[in-house]
């Protein structure tokens, strides 16, 4: 039924080195280049020919006589300490600082248990960070029907470094206001996190009352330390190179099977995805829909709602969502004194304002308006 | 889809698995407009053919049809963790045309909502073992000599919905965390000139400058080969979602090492293990190690036409027809690709159409006849290194199901008879769980 014929035997010849005849399939095995002609990734590593890179591209070859450029100015010693913020797992880049375990579980509660929940027991769809068991990490939940049960990731029986907690913490939360915690409040939050994983320092447990310290934080070795290949810390980028040539590590073939290849059974979409894709998957070409104009979303409490207040109210597992009468009617009903001062003193979950301390109580009362206009 | 969210990951979750029945898939494809005896459109002059259009000063900067309104990106609460700045909006794949995609619909990936950056404001600072740590605006950047080059960007999660089974039924939530440009820029071996590297430096770190800070680990000798920073994509300057004004372009590799608003390079001696190298980004096997770094896409490809969203429903017996799609490799150009009808028993060669460059996406064609016989159609691509795209059964038997990243095998069709087209995998549960068994401790021992 096809129009072109099957088989090509001249342009196969060109492509192939072998033909090995397994179990009765016909398979090509494809030609390799050594590691030599490849990059650190295993890639083919392209070269500048007559002017042409990678046989495609022209490229002007004056730039290689050109020793410097000159260009840009010196960066200052104050410009790089500022902006230094990394803690490499050998700890170069960590800062003094101390925290209690007892401080950290305070921070914590302020500042992360809306996402991470309780004791970092996860549940609201941000990371889970504690709990668990590194022997977990074999399991492997392949047909969805099975009933087994999936690995566990979490800083405890997952993450081999604790210098990637403290950097965490430092630059990347609380997550809609990173660099907000001072060094003593990150190495608190740590402490805390370490305790949660019952990670021990010098064989001690940290209880509530335990002070980390740089020095204590640089003794951890993580449960899953060694958990983690190639050893890139000890052979370098080289080794990659290495892995990452061998397509066998991973999986990906050498050998083209043009007939009577192995196969498998035909399986289908039984619990499908599909329905919350947002908007839904439709190709028709037609006029849109008119859409009412979203009153006020350019106002400055729209503006200051989707700055600092969105992270949390847009995900009803977290907060009441912006726009859900049903959610919001009962805490309307309670009246505007109480919503203000719920927003600002803070409430259940919910830290004063949001934990956007910058915010004046004028602000927090105006995005409070906003959201009641917009969810009633 | 409450209950998804109190899971953690995107495929650690049982709850991933929805659980409804096969019957409540939506119907997502629109059979296209046949044409019948009756078309009148070329019989009246259409409305559009009596009055003016918009003024050339309507829109200064120009916009889609409004009947293209569909094509859009898109965006799911799985995808994400908890909200939409740490999350995911995917690319029509199934809508492009060529290997270009159009800037409003490339894939944004990001980890702490889209930056909004002031160029005058942002520096680019180059520091640690270099000879002359280096401060440069985005006007010094441009004094050095540019580049323009296509290359894909592509998420290792693309399709990482799918390792324990199929489960969407739409090409874009398949695939849609890629997407192809020409970028312009500057190669970093021209900048670093400047800074003068110390011997005995092997890896750099690069740090965005918004709210999530990323930071990335990457070896010297690629920052050297072909990386560079880029401030434009087809043609105009990056768009925010790509990390206006500077990203990394690390060609070929994981879309998360082409760090976005780009701040901040280090040269270092030792890798940094970042949370994106640690906690997230990094390969889990069925032997309880992981893989920490996993730089190259590997070879891929997928069949676009026709796909659950764009079916054959319109095709009539006899009609022939194109079957085309699209194939990438981060380890170099597409060598070839090959069609199966049958589910991956015998295969035939398509033919490569259009440019064919180093880590680009690279199209391929085969002229079919349609006569109604049910398919199962998938391809296969291999590139210039050799590597071939694995079976389903081949990759899983190797990697297991729980490493989230860098799925890569092959996708197959099922084309019905009336030209429906679904989602399915070709796989042997009990041969993967046989395969996986087997304990792989003495092959980590050797990277060890």
């Amino acid at each position: 039924m096809d129009v072109r014929k099957i088989s090509k035997i001249a342009s196969l010849a060109l492509l192939c080195v072998g033909f090995a005849y397994a179990s009765g399939a016909k398979e090509i095995k494809l030609k390799t280049p050594s590691l030599k002609e490849r990059s650190v990734d295993g890639a083919m590593h392209y070269k500048v020919k007559n002017g042409v890179y990678a046989g495609v591209y022209r490229v002007n070859t004056q730039v290689d006589k050109i020793k410097k450029f000159n260009h840009g100015r010196q960066a200052t010693k104050e410009e790089i300490k500022f902006n230094d913020i990394d803690v490499r797992y050998d700890w170069q880049g960590l800062p003094d600082g101390k925290g209690s375990v007892a401080q950290g579980e305070e921070l914590y509660n302020k500042n992360c248990v809306m996402c991470h929940g309780d004791f970092g027991a996860g549940g609201k769809g941000y990371p889970t960070l504690a709990g668990g068991e590194k022997s977990s990490l074999k399991n492997q939940l392949l047909d969805p029907d099975s009933g087994d049960e999936p690995p566990v990731k979490t800083i405890g029986t997952y993450w081999p470094y604790a210098s990637t907690l403290w950097w965490y913490v430092k630059t990347g939360m609380p997550f809609p206001h990173p660099m907000s915690l001072s060094n003593d409040e990150v190495y608190a939050i740590v402490a805390y996190l370490l305790s949660l994983n019952e990670i021990q320092i010098d064989g001690e447990d940290l209880d509530d009352d335990y002070v980390l310290t740089k020095e204590k934080l640089m003794k951890v070795h993580m449960p899953n330390e060694d958990g983690f290949y190639p050893n890139v810390n000890k052979y370098g980028p080289e080794i990659m190179k290495k892995f990452l040539s061998d397509p066998s590590n991973y999986g990906t073939q050498t050998v083209r099977c043009m007939k009577n290849c192995p196969t498998g059974k035909v399986v289908h979409i039984k619990h499908t995805l599909d329905e919350a894709i947002n908007p839904p998957v439709t190709t028709k070409r037609d006029l849109p829909k008119e859409t009412k104009k979203e009153g006020g979303a350019n106002s400055k409490y729209a503006k200051l709602f989707e700055a600092k207040c969105s992270a949390c109210h847009t995900n009803k597992a977290i907060a009441p969502v912006i726009g859900d009468k049903e959610a919001w009617a009962p805490r309307i009903k309670q009246g505007k004194k109480t919503l203000y001062t719920h927003a600002i003193k803070g409430f259940q979950g919910m830290p004063p304002k949001g934990g956007n301390a910058d915010l004046s109580d004028a602000d927090v009362k105006g995005i409070v308006d906003y959201i009641v206009s917009k969810s009633k | 889809m409450k209950e998804h969210n109190k899971k953690v990951s995107v495929s650690s979750r049982r709850g991933f698995f929805k659980k409804i029945a096969a019957s409540a898939v939506a119907a997502t494809a629109v059979a296209p407009v046949a044409l019948s005896a009756k078309d009148d459109a070329l019989l009246k002059e259409p409305e559009w053919g009596k009055k003016l259009g918009d003024p050339v000063n309507k829109h200064l900067y120009g916009m889609p049809s409004p009947y293209e309104h569909n094509v859009i990106r898109r965006t799911h609460e799985l995808l994400s963790s908890g909200d939409f700045y740490a999350s995911v909006a995917m690319c029509p794949v199934h809508e492009l045309e060529g290997i270009i995609t159009p800037n409003g619909l490339f894939f944004n990936r990001c980890h702490g909502g889209v930056a909004q950056i002031d160029p005058n404001e942002h520096r680019l600072l180059i520091h640690g073992m270099v000879e002359k740590p280096l401060v440069l605006t985005l006007e010094d950047i441009k004094k050095y000599p540019k580049e323009s080059r296509i290359h894909f960007i592509e998420c290792p999660a693309n399709g990482s919905t799918e390792w324990r089974a199929p489960q969407f039924n739409t090409l874009q939530f398949l695939k849609g965390m890629m997407s192809c440009a020409e970028w312009t820029g500057v190669r970093l071996s021209h900048i670093l000139k400047d800074a003068g590297i110390k011997p005995g430096a092997k890896w750099v770190l690069a740090e965005g400058a918004d709210d999530s800070h990323m930071g990335r680990t990457i070896p010297l000798e690629k920052i050297l080969d072909d990386a560079m920073v880029v401030f434009a994509q087809n043609g105009e300057a990056l768009r925010p979602e790509q990390g206006y004004p500077l990203r990394l372009l690390v060609p070929g590799w994981e879309g998360n090492l082409n760090v976005k608003w780009l701040k901040r390079l280090e040269i270092g001696d030792k890798p940094w293990h970042a949370k994106e190298e640690t906690s997230k980004y990094t390969m889990l096997m069925p032997n309880g190690k992981a893989v920490q770094y996993f730089w190259p896409m590997e070879v891929n490809s997928v069949i676009t036409r026709p796909c659950p969203d764009y079916p054959w429903t319109h095709l009539k017996k006899g009609d022939i027809v194109e079957i085309e799609g699209l194939a990438w490799s981060g380890h170099g150009k597409i060598k070839g690709v090959d069609i199966t009808f049958d589910g991956g028993k015998n295969w035939v060669e398509a033919e490569l159409k259009g440019l064919v460059l180093p880590k680009a996406w690279t199209r391929f064609s085969y002229i079919f006849k349609w006569e109604g016989k049910p398919l199962l159609l998938a391809s296969r691509a291999y590139d210039e290194v050799g590597n071939v795209q694995p079976t389903i059964d081949q990759e899983v038997g190797k990697m297991g199901v729980e490493n989230i990243y860098h799925r890569n095998a092959i996708v197959t069709w099922e084309v019905k008879a009336n030209g429906e087209v679904n989602n399915v995998q070709i796989r042997d549960y009990k041969k993967e769980r046989e395969m996986i068994k087997k304990d792989a401790k003495e092959e980590v021992k050797k990277w060890m």
